[in-house]
């Protein structure tokens, strides 16, 4: 939509932020009560720094939690405790961790390519931090409102197999090498039945700009949404307004996208480009210190942000899964910017969850596995929904 | 005032890096920077409005980049991109003579067309006030409706034609069979 939106939304998701801090009160940090008494007067491209510095912050702390949180639950899958030594059940074993790789030495093997070996992290990084750009929060609470938002963050996600071929290809080593092709041919393959996936939602949903997919899935909605065709929930909201209720086949269609979205996080059951046992570690395997840290940075925040895509186009966004019955405006009373925030963090974790329960329990697929469950059967599944989704526009919506 | 300044940026990235592209030794190198000229030349796309143009560019170039790596992976060797031969050319070898002459006669059309065009009385430049897009404009709903009726034939032609090279892609991979 331009220069001029992105700045009035930025303004707007901040006036929200500061309108939160004002109602919170004393709980405000110290953050909010400058952004309080400065408002608006603060210069635009000070707010879109602080925006993105928020994001950053925001996706390193995630990081930090999900790390902890991904060697619990893989400890707690496989019979065991965990870190338990560092803090109160280990729950400060991550801050330790990055302690330690912060000080290491960052080691360039002495054939590898200098700048296509440094620049690598970076270029990782940065394809899934710009991802969040398009992302709403909340209400009205977006860094950006793109009208092509899905497409966007579809486009800048696809990025980061090329800074994994960088990395592989910089390393100089086989191993490193063969990941980064195998990266490249998993992310190529799976990108079609994601983005075939994304677009039947998006064709319910009739736009491409995330902020108003995610509105037409609640109380909020200006026109009138039907749970399963049938029966109008536009004020009843909760659960019934998601878009996988709004139209069953998009069940499928998330599945899909779901399976998709853990091969592009290149994430078990899809992470045969670092396949320990085969590779040592893939594509990162010559990285130390810091850089390491970027890598591992871009695959937790990469986690969250393909889970909070699907959350948005599928799951119903900010809105609450509260329904309103009678007079007890469950919906109503659970809507809101702070509520808004709460359930999107609180559904995308759940997402970000399930992919770790994936992880733990289930065996790497082999190449040729891999390649058929993408060709053969999530790909024409995916059209199948697509067509559904057309039709379903066309005869019951 | 800052849309000039990132737009001169966009602009120096596209050149700078398309002049290194042509000038590096270093295939790899050269093809991760060619991405860098895409991806700037996406950014000049927004500054035209052409916003879905912009990320359809990053999307294909991306898939297009990664294969032209497979195929430098593929056709030559490392001995080659780490030592490239320093074999030396003088840029005035009369070898280099045809090339010279059709870009300096291209220059040379540039520069006539540059002057003797008269932007200020152009019919469709004088009206631009009133049938240009704005930049709040929904440039998606405009590309649906003109795909699906002006553009109707072209769209199903290109359809048509990405199809056979599907199928014969398809048909290419398949496993023989046994007689």
């Amino acid at each position: 939509m331009g220069l001029k939106n992105f700045t009035f939304f930025v303004l707007r998701g901040f006036y929200h932020l500061t309108f939160i801090s004002q109602n919170f009160g004393k709980n405000s940090g110290v953050f909010f009560k400058f952004a309080v008494t400065t408002k608006i007067k603060l210069n635009l491209y000070i707010i879109n720094v602080l925006i993105g510095g928020l994001l950053f912050s925001f996706t390193a702390l995630f990081a930090l939690f999900a790390v902890y949180a991904e060697r619990k639950v893989s400890a707690f899958i496989q019979d065991r405790l965990g870190p338990m030594e560092t803090g109160k059940w280990g729950s400060l074993q991550t801050f330790a961790d990055i302690l330690k790789m912060l000080q290491k030495e960052l080691i360039v093997p002495h054939v590898a390519d200098k700048l296509l070996f440094a620049a690598a992290p970076l270029v990782i990084f940065l394809s899934v931090y710009m991802g969040f750009a398009a992302l709403p929060w909340a209400e009205d609470v977006a860094p950006v409102s793109l009208n092509i938002g899905v497409f966007y963050v579809f486009a800048i996600i696809s990025v980061e197999s090329l800074g994994i071929l960088m990395a592989g290809w910089g390393s100089n080593n086989k191993y490193s090498l063969l990941g980064g092709l195998r990266s490249v041919a998993q992310v190529v393959s799976y990108e079609i039945p994601a983005g075939i996936a994304l677009i039947s939602s998006v064709m319910i949903a009739q736009s491409l700009d995330l902020h108003v997919i995610g509105l037409r899935q609640g109380v909020a909605s200006v026109e009138a949404i039907k749970f399963l065709g049938i029966w109008d929930v536009s004020k009843t909201g909760g659960v019934f307004a998601w878009h996988i209720f709004q139209a069953p086949h998009l069940i499928i269609a998330y599945i899909i996208y779901f399976i998709a979205s853990l091969a592009e996080c290149n994430r078990a059951p899809f992470d045969i480009p670092e396949a320990e046992s085969e590779l040592v570690a893939g594509f990162h395997t010559e990285y130390t210190g810091l850089r390491f840290a970027f890598i591992f940075l871009a695959e937790y925040s990469m986690m969250f942000l393909v889970g909070m895509l699907g959350v948005i186009l599928f799951l119903g966004g900010w809105n609450t899964p509260l329904p309103n019955i009678g007079s007890v405006r469950l919906a109503d009373w659970t809507s809101g910017i702070g509520w808004g925030f709460f359930w999107t963090l609180s559904k995308v974790l759940l997402v970000v969850g399930i992919q770790m329960w994936m992880r733990w329990t289930l065996p790497r697929l082999r190449m040729d596995q891999l390649m058929n469950l993408c060709w053969k059967v999530l790909t024409p599944l995916a059209f199948l929904c697509m067509l559904v989704s057309g039709l379903w526009r066309l005869m019951v919506m | 005032m800052a849309e000039q300044v990132v737009f001169y940026i966009f602009s120096a990235l596209v050149l700078l890096s398309a002049f290194m592209v042509v000038v590096l030794k270093n295939q790899v190198r050269a093809i991760f920077l060619f991405f860098v000229t895409l991806f700037s030349m996406a950014g000049l796309f927004v500054f035209t409005l052409a916003d879905f143009v912009a990320i359809t560019q990053v999307v294909v170039y991306v898939g297009g980049v990664l294969v032209l790596m497979i195929f430098t992976f593929l056709l030559s060797n490392r001995d080659i991109l780490n030592n490239p031969d320093a074999t030396r050319v003088s840029a005035a070898g009369i070898h280099h003579l045809p090339g010279m002459v059709v870009a300096g006669l291209f220059f040379a059309v540039l520069i006539a067309v540059v002057l003797q065009s008269n932007p200020e009385q152009i019919e469709w430049i004088k009206n631009a006030d009133k049938s240009t897009l704005k930049p709040t404009d929904n440039t998606i709903h405009y590309l649906g409706i003109n795909l699906m009726t002006r553009y109707l034939v072209p769209f199903e032609v290109v359809s048509l034609l990405l199809m056979l090279a599907l199928i014969g892609a398809a048909h290419l991979a398949r496993k023989e069979r046994k007689i």
